[in-house]
């Protein structure tokens, strides 16, 4: 059973609204990412979870329970906060005690309970250090830890690694991932870094202006973006308008192309989707399509080489074969590579039609 | 650099001793066994004595430390609050207001503050005297609370209290655990502040003290205007001490040495 739902959840600050329609649920002990341009509400879902605000409509159930006005200090969540909220005037042991005071729980428990914790996030022998003798990563651990040793159900992670650097951001990632695992507590984290979302869920929800986009695990979201938006948001992409000829054929710059999508209305207006790394550079003979090479950029493990084709369409290509600038060349691909986008198709419809064909390609 | 320096460090010690001559000058005489500043008698402990048999005088000092703990504390609880509460307020150009209407009690001179007082409380019929006193040095401590205590309410971040909620305190926990520890700088500033102001004010006392109650400023002024009594000299030098020792007090306690606004006046 789903641990966490949101149904029709909406929220406005005056007449500002931010969240439209949120739906979705979360199963128990999964790392799920919410992953959103700046603005896009993704802190206001935390929030809604924790219960630092409540929801303008809809309804949010915890564990078959509708917990809508239920205040935060009564959920059985806790949060990592981007900022790490850490207590000042404690110190290390005191702040991560701090929840379990609260719960009168027993000195020596509340020993036991704080040291797990602290060596769980490789901090053990820095309970009486105090705050401002701390760095900024061990602090997050710390603010991690705060967290985790009220063993919650669910752990809301608000943008935590953001603040850190690039290595020891990696660092934590696996770090993170790790801890989740080991505790099978189910994970909610927030980030805008696509990268990070990949690297790290079980399943990804991404949402933009107070909607879910798509949701669905790392692979189906990167190898089938349900739209434009999403394309353009995980990964680089060409994405190319595109007219659909016949099931499992599409038809980009009038050249007609076998593809692996079907359930089109035939002659219809698409979008095709094709990933950077998945393009090869060949001769003009070979290629499916012609283009002009306009720059090429060395980034350490290949090369992103932008080009225009003969109907003015920008490709970006990532090969480890060097090209030159102003040369006429030919782009290949393979029909998989192509992944065909309809207008304004919702996440049930294109499950639906993929349902549909795949049942009958099997 | 190194003449710039000896220059300022001059400059200070002109400074300083401009400023502590005339004290110096009042303890030294304090110790001079004749009645008048006019020459150094002889050492002597005359003046000390005088002072501590002077029933009158003590219960006058007693009476300016009690009102000045009473009127600092309860400043301190009611500024704080209002700093709180201030900083709630949704509406910016309302929370401005408020916060010009708490300056400009604080600028505007104690001797209209005073005046005002007393037509309040002869107004209301209230007998002049202890608790006029205490009342109008809670009421002009209280912008002074305000103006140390909001700073650190602003700086202290929205997600703290968030952070004691989620680690399950109540409304009432996460204020006494979270948020009154955040702001302790800033209430400790404003009743070391509210304290001196309250000790060593003379113009509005000066308007609400009645016949039978009276600060020791008040009652050193009137005592100046009777005549030179070294009595007060010993007076003076004892509370130069009690000074001294409040701002050692204070720095050792409550100021750490990077945090600043440790304005003692
Ligand atoms: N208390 C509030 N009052 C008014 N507007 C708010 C409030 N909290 C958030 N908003 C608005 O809601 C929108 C979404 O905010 P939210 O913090 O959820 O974004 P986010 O996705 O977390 O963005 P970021 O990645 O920048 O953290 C923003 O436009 C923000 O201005
Ligand atoms: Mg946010």
């Amino acid at each position: 059973m789903a641990i966490l739902k949101f149904e029709g959840v909406k929220k406005q600050f005056g007449d500002n609204v931010i969240l439209k329609d949120i739906n979705f649920e979360i199963e128990e002990g999964k790392f799920y990412t919410i992953l959103g341009p700046s603005g896009s509400g993704k802190t206001t879902i935390l929030r809604l979870i924790a219960g630092f605000d409540y929801p303008n409509g809809g309804s949010i159930y915890f564990a078959g329970k509708q917990i809508n006005q239920l205040p935060a200090n009564q959920r059985q969540v806790n949060t990592v906060f981007q900022d790490y909220a850490l207590f000042p005037n404690l110190n290390v042991f005191e702040n991560i005690a701090f929840g379990l005071r609260l719960k009168r729980m027993k000195k020596k428990e509340i020993q036991l309970r704080v040291q797990e914790a602290l060596a769980l996030v490789h901090l053990a022998g820095y309970a009486h250090r105090e705050l401002d003798e701390l760095s900024g990563g061990q602090k997050q651990r710390v603010a991690i830890a705060r967290a985790i040793v009220n063993r919650p159900k669910v752990l809301l992670l608000d943008e935590a690694l953001s603040a850190l650097d690039h290595k020891l951001r990696k660092e934590m990632q696996s770090e993170l991932r790790q801890l989740q695992r080991q505790l099978g507590i189910t994970f909610i984290f927030v980030t805008h870094d696509q990268e990070e979302a990949l690297a790290m869920s079980d399943q990804i929800m991404i949402i933009n202006e107070g909607l879910i986009e798509q949701s669905g695990s790392p692979v189906d979201i990167y190898d089938e973006p349900l739209n434009h938006f999403v394309a353009d948001f995980i990964g680089e992409s060409n994405i190319i308008p595109a007219t659909m000829v016949r099931d499992f054929a599409v038809a980009i710059n009038g050249k007609e192309f076998i593809c692996v999508d079907a359930g089109i209305t035939p002659g219809e207006q698409v979008e095709v989707v094709l990933r950077p790394e998945d393009l090869d550079i060949t001769t003009v003979e070979k290629g499916k399509l012609t283009a002009t090479v306009d720059s090429q950029l060395f980034r350490g493990v290949d090369y992103q080489i932008m080009v225009h084709d003969t109907d003015g369409h920008e490709w970006k290509i990532n090969s480890i074969h060097k090209t030159t600038v102003g040369k006429q060349i030919g782009i290949t691909f393979d029909p998989e590579d192509i992944h065909v986008m309809r207008k304004n198709e919702t996440q049930a419809e294109f499950d639906a039609r993929l349902e549909s064909y795949q049942g009958v390609e099997a | 650099m190194k003449k710039t320096s000896t220059l300022s460090k001059l400059y200070l010690t002109v400074i300083l001793l401009v400023m502590y001559l005339p004290i110096f000058y009042l303890i030294y005489y304090s110790f001079s066994s004749g009645d008048t500043m006019d020459g150094f008698r002889h050492f002597s402990w005359t003046h000390y004595q005088a002072l501590f048999a002077d029933t009158r005088m003590i219960s006058i000092v007693l009476n300016t430390i009690i009102i000045a703990l009473l009127a600092a504390t309860l400043a301190t609880a009611i500024g704080t609050s209002g700093a709180l509460l201030i900083e709630r307020i949704k509406r910016r150009t309302l929370r401005q207001n408020v916060l010009v209407l708490n300056n400009i009690l604080m600028v505007s001179p104690d001797v209209i503050i005073g005046a005002s007082f007393l037509i309040f409380f002869t107004f209301l019929g209230i007998k002049l005297g202890f608790w006029s006193v205490l009342l109008s040095h809670i009421a002009f401590c209280i912008p002074i609370v305000v103006l140390m205590v909001l700073p650190k309410v602003k700086e202290l971040p929205q997600s703290l209290t968030d952070a004691a909620y989620d680690l399950g305190a109540t409304r009432w926990q996460a204020f006494s655990q979270v948020t009154i520890p955040g702001i302790m700088d800033g209430i400790k500033a404003g009743f070391f502040m509210a304290l001196t102001y309250s000790l060593d004010d003379f113009a509005v006392t000066f308007f609400v003290t009645g016949n039978g109650f009276s600060t020791l400023s008040v009652e050193i002024y009137s005592r100046a205007r009777q005549g030179i009594d070294l009595e007060i000299n010993a007076l003076s030098t004892v509370m130069f001490l009690v000074s001294l020792l409040l701002v050692y007090v204070y720095y050792r306690f409550s100021v750490k040495p990077s945090s600043k606004g440790g304005v003692v006046k």
